[in-house]
């Protein structure tokens, strides 16, 4: 039974790994290349895992700390996507799995990190999912359009992320074996996992 | 004269402007490259295909898209016992191609017109019989997809409803001031899809423009300390704005060829779906408020205004440009 179950769930995570764009592309056809660039990182695990640790990393060390990733994550994403225009196509799967890991890890460990240190990892989280946001896009599609819808998309989810988990946790002086502090920890450590498991899906392909 | 002066000035200009183009018209459909596509019903479900006038493009290369039950090979189209009700849309109009005319001539019955363009690439045939549950639910489905869809993309609109929000903040006064800017909008889009109201899209727009820019200035005085009209009557200004906005969402409606027995459905799922929208936008603002009192993040002194600038900036962009094209008209 056991097998088969942990076979379901590779199953599944490697067809929510694939990335399903085709939502996005559905939305722009739709609504256009701004609405798309909103959909397009919430239609793959990636975006979502892992804007989801830094917001709730970010979240966790408070709002004095957590507050710099308003700007800076929205513009990681941006220079992300440019990156990845200028040198086209590449794989982030390793590096996705290798952030998550790190960020995962962080916070099942309720590790006080630095602000510069939380905003350079941010930075680099932000830059790898908009280089992988813009390498499969139509040649028809508005980049400039595309690249707002982007950027809001990530400034709301980042910001919205830091604040549930900054209201979740009430005060950042929580005892770190508070039963909030340690949801907070094993969600660290669901992630990591999920960097894990990635990790190696994508070595093994 | 300040620069409030020149704005009030501008937007009696343009509401004069606007008062006497204000006639019970239908907005002018734009003159390019049209087909007309008539399918005739020869016998319950079956019907013949002709172009009457060809698109420029040539009749060949149109992607028509029928109802999914409904077999396509023009001259031929079979619909079964269903009928020719559902969805028909054309994929690849263009400037080459923007408006293509269905007319449906069935067998008992008065025939009927149905307008496919690039602003509404999707229209419902309903049959001719009375509307089943079915229909019902296909025009729901439509129609509030479809405002939805129109108020995600009237920029314009949220724009205006953001600055709303900026003056009056939260609580009863928001749900107040957005109320009133919904019945205006929602009486005003009721009383131009009947033709009790017409006015000229272009000058419309212009208008629409400027009411944000009008938002925009009221921001400025109240970072200022004065008092200014929006932030003593909200509503009174969010219900006379929403008047405006109101005959501009009618315009998404005009020119889709819908019975008149089913206007007033399609005008009521049409403004829910502008609804959702809308309060899905004012949430994810207040929210997003919320967040930033929640992280203490709070936009420097030097930069207060510039929200208020950027608004009125960009209000005033959109203004000119469709300025001109009240011009470019005459």
């Amino acid at each position: 039974m056991k097998p088969n179950l942990l076979r379901a769930a590779i199953a599944a995570l490697m067809l929510l790994a694939g990335g399903n764009a085709a939502e996005a592309h559905i939305v722009a056809a739709r609504l256009g290349d701004f609405y798309m660039g909103v959909v397009h990182p919430l239609t793959d695990l990636g975006d979502v895992v892992l804007w989801t640790a830094t917001g709730v990393l970010a979240g966790t060390l408070g709002g004095a700390k957590g507050r710099w990733l308003i700007p800076v994550f929205p513009l990681g994403l941006l220079t992300g996507l440019l990156l990845g225009q200028m040198l086209g196509a590449v794989s982030t799967q390793l590096a996705d799995a290798a952030m998550m890991l790190a960020l995962g890890m962080l916070l099942a460990a309720a590790a006080q990190v630095p602000t510069v240190l939380l905003c350079a990892m941010a930075f680099v989280v932000a830059m790898i999912r908009g280089a992988a946001n813009g390498a499969d896009l139509a040649p028809e599609t508005d980049r400039v359009l595309f690249a707002a819808g982007l950027a809001c998309v990530g400034y709301a989810a980042i910001t919205l992320t830091m604040a549930l988990t900054a209201a979740f946790r009430r005060t950042t002086a929580d005892s770190p074996t508070s039963w909030r502090a340690i949801a907070v920890r094993a969600l660290g450590g669901w992630i990591a996992a999920i960097g894990l498991m990635m990790g190696s899906l994508a070595l093994a392909s | 004269m300040s620069a409030i002066r020149y704005l009030r000035l501008a937007l009696l200009a343009v509401t004069l402007a606007l008062a006497v183009l204000m006639r019970p018209s239908a907005v002018s459909a734009h003159e390019a490259a049209m087909g007309v596509l008539e399918f005739r019903e020869v016998r319950p479900g079956a019907f013949v295909g002709r172009w009457s006038i060809e698109p420029s493009i040539g009749a060949s290369r149109v992607d028509l898209r029928v109802p999914p039950h409904c077999f396509l090979r023009l001259p031929e189209m079979n619909c079964g016992t269903k009928g020719l009700v559902g969805p028909i849309t054309i994929t690849n109009l263009g400037s080459n191609m923007s408006v293509v005319l269905i007319k449906v001539v069935p067998i008992e019955g008065e025939p009927r017109s149905y307008t496919i363009s690039t602003a509404n690439p999707v229209v419902s045939v309903l049959g001719t019989g009375a509307p089943t549950l079915e229909v019902w639910l296909e025009l729901a489905r439509t129609y509030v997809n479809y405002g939805i869809d129109h108020i995600l993309l009237g920029a314009d609109h949220l724009l205006f409803v953001l600055g709303l929000i900026w003056i009056v903040g939260g609580g009863w006064r928001l749900v107040k001031t957005i109320t009133a800017f919904t019945i205006g909008h929602s009486a005003s889009l009721a009383a131009a899809a009947f033709g009790l109201i017409g006015v000229p899209e272009r000058p419309l727009n212009a208008c629409i423009a400027l009411s944000i820019a009008f938002v925009g200035v009221e921001i400025v005085k109240q970072q200022r300390g004065e008092i200014g009209l929006t932030a003593r009557y909200p509503w009174i200004v969010a219900f006379s704005f929403g008047l405006v906005h109101g005959i501009g969402f009618a315009s998404a409606l005009a020119g889709l060829g819908l019975e008149r027995r089913l206007l007033p459905a399609a005008l009521l799922f049409f403004n829910i779906g502008v609804e959702i929208g809308q309060l899905a936008f004012v949430l994810l603002v207040l929210a997003l408020i919320w967040a930033h009192r929640r992280l203490d993040a709070v936009v420097p002194r030097w930069g207060e205004a510039l929200p208020a600038y950027l608004i009125g900036s960009v209000s005033m962009f959109w203004f000119f440009g469709r300025l001109v094209r009240v011009f470019a008209v005459i």
